[in-house]
């Protein structure tokens, strides 16, 4: 940057220059620092209000309870199944049909004599 | 020939020296709700902005505009900024100097520039009208510098930062800085050597 030297006087002379700008220099008008703050009010304000959720339905939110949509894939199938076997069980599973339908006599509710104790009673 | 290497110190101080807390500090303070932030910052970086945009357009009402939506900007970025990132005036600044040029881009030529008085002292009548045509004169001159030249002798002479923060504000290496500040240096004192004799440089 040696040409600078060749116009030390220009150089000086702008100097002065800056310097006087720079003192001239003004400050923010009052009336745009309003307008700025009325600016940053009301992004404030707005990020100080709570977004609002709308609200979701039974069906979703029972789903969320559930786990999701993968989960409800796994109780699907697994209802499925059970249905399935309660139809057709497999040899390896016993009948609860034998469990609800009692085979021993002694289980039988009409050999309870339930109405001769009932006349008896009556009597 | 100055030395453009040194770096000048921020006298003004965006670092929170002193006990005060730094700009990203408020800008975190006023992302969090404080109100008294966006004041603060407004006193810090207002200035600075509306200075910069002032003499890059030589016209007070573009240049409020300006100011008013860089701080706007500023204030939306505050819940994303990333502390120690970047000097939030840095930032400011780029901001500052890009809607700038949009301005200039959106308005044909219109270099009448209209610069405001001086608000200091009581200087009497005389010197008021012999500041207010140098005054003009520097105006003039920086209306007819290369954008970038302009930003650099600005940023430089006016707003007095180191080199280094305006090779950032300006995205360039700070040897850019250097040959932009020292070409629009030349270029100005071309154009002002033509009205010397009407300045009245050598009575001051």
């Amino acid at each position: 940057m040696n040409w600078g030297m060749t116009m030390a006087d220009d150089t000086t002379e702008l100097e002065q220059l800056f310097a006087q700008a720079r003192q001239a220099r003004s400050g923010l008008p009052d009336e745009l620092a309003v307008r700025i703050l009325t600016d940053a009010e009301s992004v404030r304000l707005s990020r100080m209000t709570p977004v609002l959720q709308p609200r979701r339905s039974l069906w979703a939110r029972l789903l969320d309870g559930f786990g999701g949509w993968p989960s409800m894939g796994g109780l699907v199938a697994a209802s499925a199944a059970g249905v399935w076997i309660g139809f057709s069980a497999p040899d390896f599973l016993p009948d609860p049909a034998t469990y609800i339908f009692a085979q021993d006599s002694s289980f039988v509710v009409a050999d309870l004599g339930l109405d001769t104790t009932f006349l008896e009673d009556a009597e | 020939m100055e030395d453009l290497t040194s770096p000048l110190q921020d006298v003004r101080g965006t670092s929170g020296a002193a006990g005060d807390p730094g700009d990203d500090t408020l800008l975190r303070q006023f992302a969090d709700g404080d109100a008294a932030a966006a004041r603060e910052l407004t006193d810090r970086l207002g200035p600075r902005s509306f200075s910069v945009a002032l003499r890059m357009l030589g016209n007070r009402a573009e240049a409020e505009d300006v100011t008013q939506d860089a701080m706007m900007r500023l204030w939306q970025v505050a819940p994303k900024w990333v502390p120690g990132q970047a000097k939030v005036s840095t930032w400011l600044y780029r901001v500052t100097l890009n809607l700038c040029v949009d301005v200039q881009r959106k308005k044909k030529p219109d270099r009448l520039a209209e610069v405001p008085e001086p608000e200091d002292g009581e200087p009497s009548v005389a010197d008021r009208m012999q500041d207010m045509a140098r005054k003009d004169a520097l105006q003039d001159a920086l209306s007819q510098l290369p954008d970038r030249q302009r930003q650099a002798v600005i940023l430089r002479h006016m707003e007095e930062l180191p080199n280094p923060e305006i090779a950032g504000i300006m995205g360039v290496s700070t040897e850019a800085v250097e040959s932009l500040t020292a070409r629009g240096k030349r270029s100005l004192a071309a154009i002002l050597a033509g009205r010397r004799d009407e300045l009245g440089y050598d009575d001051g």
